[in-house]
């Protein structure tokens, strides 16, 4: 019924993006840091900027170093604050991105072409991924969630922030900030009251279900696709949190 | 939902079956006044969808999944270029994967490519903005370069579907002759506007500008593309209170804010124009797109804000 060629690829992303960004999402809840991936992002694309504005034209591959590098150095520097003011983190990390934003558009206001880089780091849309795209990633999240997963507890809280980062600057490049957030932080939300060891395959499970209903709305309304699948996600989660506590655990068990 | 969907899967499966026994041209525009064009020109022989609408700014568009089937099933894409479309044309056609409109196919028209283009900045220096290397993408605000696109449109149609010649060449010809005549009393219509002088939200209406004599003295944005700042309104507010211009003008998907702003303080009117078809209530088609358009700039040209 659906033409998959037309929707295959952005299925794919969403489950790559999934992959990583619900264990990530997981910890995000848990330290109480929502928005650190929307400064994130906001520094990979001032990173960009920067290196146009001081005439380095960068291409292909060497946008993506400085885009990591500038996220990977904001990631350290959130690592630091941490450490010295945890009870300000989240504040600092709003602060991060209002200053991120406001000095991109200081620097764009002599430089619209920056202007087309930020616009593809923060706005990426994932129905105009193909499959050539995927293969990079597929490969990084694979290294990404191997140092996750291999080193599990034993994970210091750098290793966190520093995977965040990479995972982060290259799934908004693919969907765009409003997917990426989402994928993070709604199928956390929707697993929060389960037992820890339903929590991680129900959290795929949820994310999958609402990418499939997501695209399966686009294609039939011919909605922007990204945009739909927000919905759905919040939709799907709603409905999980609800009733899966009851389905899967007789007493309900009560985390945090 | 059930009720709303099934009908709607079957209405899609039904039109695209159906197109397909008829062996329609399909024509995809990349902005409604190409669409209207090639109807003008295809009549009930071609179909022709446009991925943006009036109200949206052309230069970024939010990814549809009819805009990858649209490209997909089209046997002649017409859309302005100039650079325009560059944010997402280039990666529709390479998802729609359909050699019949790739560049320089005949099945793909890039119309400003055939008039000739105003503001091709001689030297492209990007600290001026977001500037079109290839010279003002916004061709249709001079029904004059439509008259030059119809021509290439019909040659394309026949060159595509051969055994409807003869239609779109009669069709041509009879709409070059309603146009031509249409132009003639936009003209005498607008003929006191000539040598008066405008603010331009955006450079969008250098064409329009041309045909009908019109002088651009200022624009709100500094540099295309970017907002303006403290600065520069400050200087228009002095040359505008030195030497008012007759109207401010801008497309209906820009921001009313600036030029509500520049209004408020000189007094001088300002004035959403349709831009292209479905812009304005009533401006269904290119007749009355440009019907409208010189309404409104006659209206409110020099027109005392109160």
């Amino acid at each position: 019924m659906f033409d998959w060629t037309i929707v295959g690829p952005a299925l794919l992303a969403g489950m790559l993006v999934l992959s990583t960004h619900v264990p990530l999402g997981m910890r995000v809840l848990q330290r109480g840091i929502i928005f650190i991936d929307l400064a994130i992002a906001q520094v990979a694309g001032l990173g960009v900027i920067l290196a146009d504005a001081v005439g380095w034209e960068a291409h292909g591959w060497e946008v993506q170093a400085v885009a990591v590098g500038a996220a990977m150095t904001a990631a350290l520097g959130l690592n630091v604050t941490e450490k010295l003011w945890p009870e300000i983190q989240e504040a600092l990390i709003g602060v991060l991105f209002v200053l991120a934003a406001s000095a991109s558009i200081l620097l764009l206001a002599d430089n619209p072409h920056g202007g087309e880089h930020l616009k593809d780091l923060l706005v990426g849309q994932i129905l105009w991924v193909d499959y050539q795209q995927l293969l990079p990633l597929a490969g990084l999240y694979a290294l990404l969630l191997m140092c996750w997963f291999g080193l599990g507890e034993r994970m210091p809280t750098v290793g966190f922030y520093l995977i965040f980062a990479i995972a982060i600057t290259a799934s908004v490049q693919l969907v765009g900030v409003y997917l990426v957030f989402s994928s993070l932080i709604i199928p956390a939300l929707a697993i929060r009251k389960l037992s820890p060891r339903y929590q991680l395959p129900v959290g795929w499970c949820v994310g999958l279900l609402a990418y499939l209903l997501g695209i399966g709305l686009s294609m039939v309304y011919d909605y922007p696709t990204g945009a739909i699948i927000v919905c759905a996600m919040v939709v799907v989660s709603v409905i999980s949190a609800w009733t899966l506590p009851a389905l899967l655990h007789r007493q309900p068990v009560i985390e945090n | 939902m059930y009720h709303v969907t099934i009908p709607r899967i079957l209405l899609a499966l039904g039109l695209m079956t159906a197109s397909c026994a008829q062996a329609t041209v399909h024509v995809f525009a990349c902005e409604p006044e190409w669409a209207a064009l090639a109807s003008e020109i295809g009549g009930d022989k071609i179909e022709a969808v446009s991925a943006t609408n009036a109200l949206q700014d052309p230069h970024y568009i939010q990814a549809r999944p009819s805009l990858i089937a649209g490209i997909r099933k089209a046997d002649l894409l017409i859309c302005s270029g100039s650079g325009l479309e560059a944010g997402w044309l280039p990666v529709l056609l390479v998802k729609g994967s359909n050699s019949r409109v790739q560049p320089g196919q005949p099945g793909s028209i890039m119309a400003s490519d055939f008039v000739n283009r105003l503001e091709i900045p001689a030297v492209l220096d990007r600290a001026q903005g977001d500037l079109h290397a290839q010279g003002n993408p916004h061709i249709q605000t001079d029904p004059r370069n439509l008259a030059l696109v119809a021509n290439v449109i019909a040659q394309r149609l026949q060159q595509i579907d051969p055994a409807n010649a003869p239609y779109y060449q009669q069709s041509l010809a009879a709409f070059q002759d309603k146009w031509t005549k249409a132009i003639a009393g936009w003209e005498s219509q607008a003929a006191a506007l000539r040598g008066k002088s405008v603010v331009l939200h955006h450079k969008s209406w250098a064409y329009l500008d041309n045909w009908l004599g019109l002088v651009e003295v200022a624009t709100l944005e500094a540099k295309p593309g970017v907002p303006p700042s403290a600065a520069h309104l400050e200087e228009l507010l002095q040359q505008m209170k030195a030497n008012p211009a007759a109207l401010i003008i801008r497309t209906p998907y820009a921001d009313p804010q600036p030029s509500e702003w520049l209004t408020k303080r000189t007094g001088i009117p300002n004035a959403a124009l349709p831009f292209t078809v479905g812009g304005a209530p009533g401006a269904d088609d290119l007749y009355s797109l440009f019907d409208i358009t010189i309404r409104i700039l006659v209206e409110n040209m020099g027109r005392q804000h109160e």
